[in-house]
């Protein structure tokens, strides 16, 4: 996904890699989530739902960078599947990202786990 | 490397820029704020905490401007003295047109697809979320204003080898 603005600016880099493990359409996500990448994995999850897979799992172990608004993505998403009857696991042992979620309390909100669930 | 950092007992140094309020330059901000506080001598492991502040802090800023529809841009100061300083400041000044534009955005809901509408909460969300992010990350955080004359500006230190350990500003 690396490529150039219309102003010529190298863009940033995310990476959205899908697979489905057990019941889970899993979103693994590699590079940098912030302002200007979050709107990438919004969408992931929106088509996701759009085509019926409201279990999810986002996987934020090998993200190297999460930001705030990567946060706002995650209540977002959570809240969509939810009230659609469907589920969000976020799967992170990343320790920084880990230490983002625990001090935002988020940790207690989302579904965090170490692995995809397997069922 | 270490011949290069900055000798806390010199005169302080400074590092300003001025972004326009676009997503797309926030990255560019906070990997210069981690540059410039490598090099100023903080903490290895304390660098993560400032890429992430500072991200956070302009971040904010560009939401405050997007929310107050103006274009000004965001500025950066980074000062080595005694401690590592950032200062982020918005320029989204006043509190009557800030609940104005939250009028104009309920309007443009109402038109608007549901999706349309997730995205403008995120937004919201992501605001609040900076400051709790902030307040979690940063021992040394001060946020200012907004006024009538000026917006906000998050100050922030980290401390420096050989430094004192005043939070002074």
């Amino acid at each position: 996904m690396r490529g150039t603005s219309s102003d010529g600016a190298p863009e940033p880099e995310l990476g959205l890699s899908l697979s489905t493990v057990g019941a889970y359409a899993v979103i693994s996500v590699t590079g940098e989530i912030d302002m200007y990448t979050a709107p990438q994995l919004r969408e992931a999850v929106r088509q996701l739902a759009a085509e019926g897979r409201m279990r999810v799992a986002i996987d934020l172990t090998p993200t190297e960078f999460c930001d705030s608004t990567g946060l706002g993505v995650l209540i977002g998403a959570r809240r969509r599947l939810s009230d659609a009857g469907g589920a969000l696991v976020v799967v992170c042992s990343n320790p920084r990202i880990r230490k983002l979620l625990d001090l935002t309390g988020l940790d207690k909100v989302l579904d965090v786990r170490e692995a995809v669930p397997s069922e | 490397m270490n011949a290069a950092r900055h000798d806390p007992r010199s005169e302080p140094v400074t590092v300003r820029f001025a972004f326009t309020p676009a997503a797309a330059y926030v990255r560019a901000a906070r990997l210069v704020a981690a540059d410039v506080a490598s090099h100023a001598g903080v903490a290895t492991g304390l660098l993560d905490e400032v890429r992430q502040a500072v991200g956070e802090a302009c971040t904010r800023a560009v939401l405050r401007h997007r929310d107050s529809e103006i274009d000004d841009l965001v500025r950066v100061e980074f000062s080595i003295g005694d401690r590592f300083v950032a200062k982020i400041t918005d320029n989204a000044r006043d509190l009557r047109a800030q609940s104005d534009s939250r009028l104009a955005a309920s309007h443009y809901q109402s038109g608007t697809r549901p999706n349309d509408q997730d995205v403008l909460e995120e937004d919201t969300l992501s605001e609040e979320i900076t400051l709790i992010v902030l307040g979690g990350l940063v021992e040394d955080l001060v946020v200012t204003g907004p006024d009538l004359e000026k917006g906000t500006t998050v100050s922030m230190s980290w401390p420096l080898p050989g430094g004192s350990q005043s939070t002074e500003h």
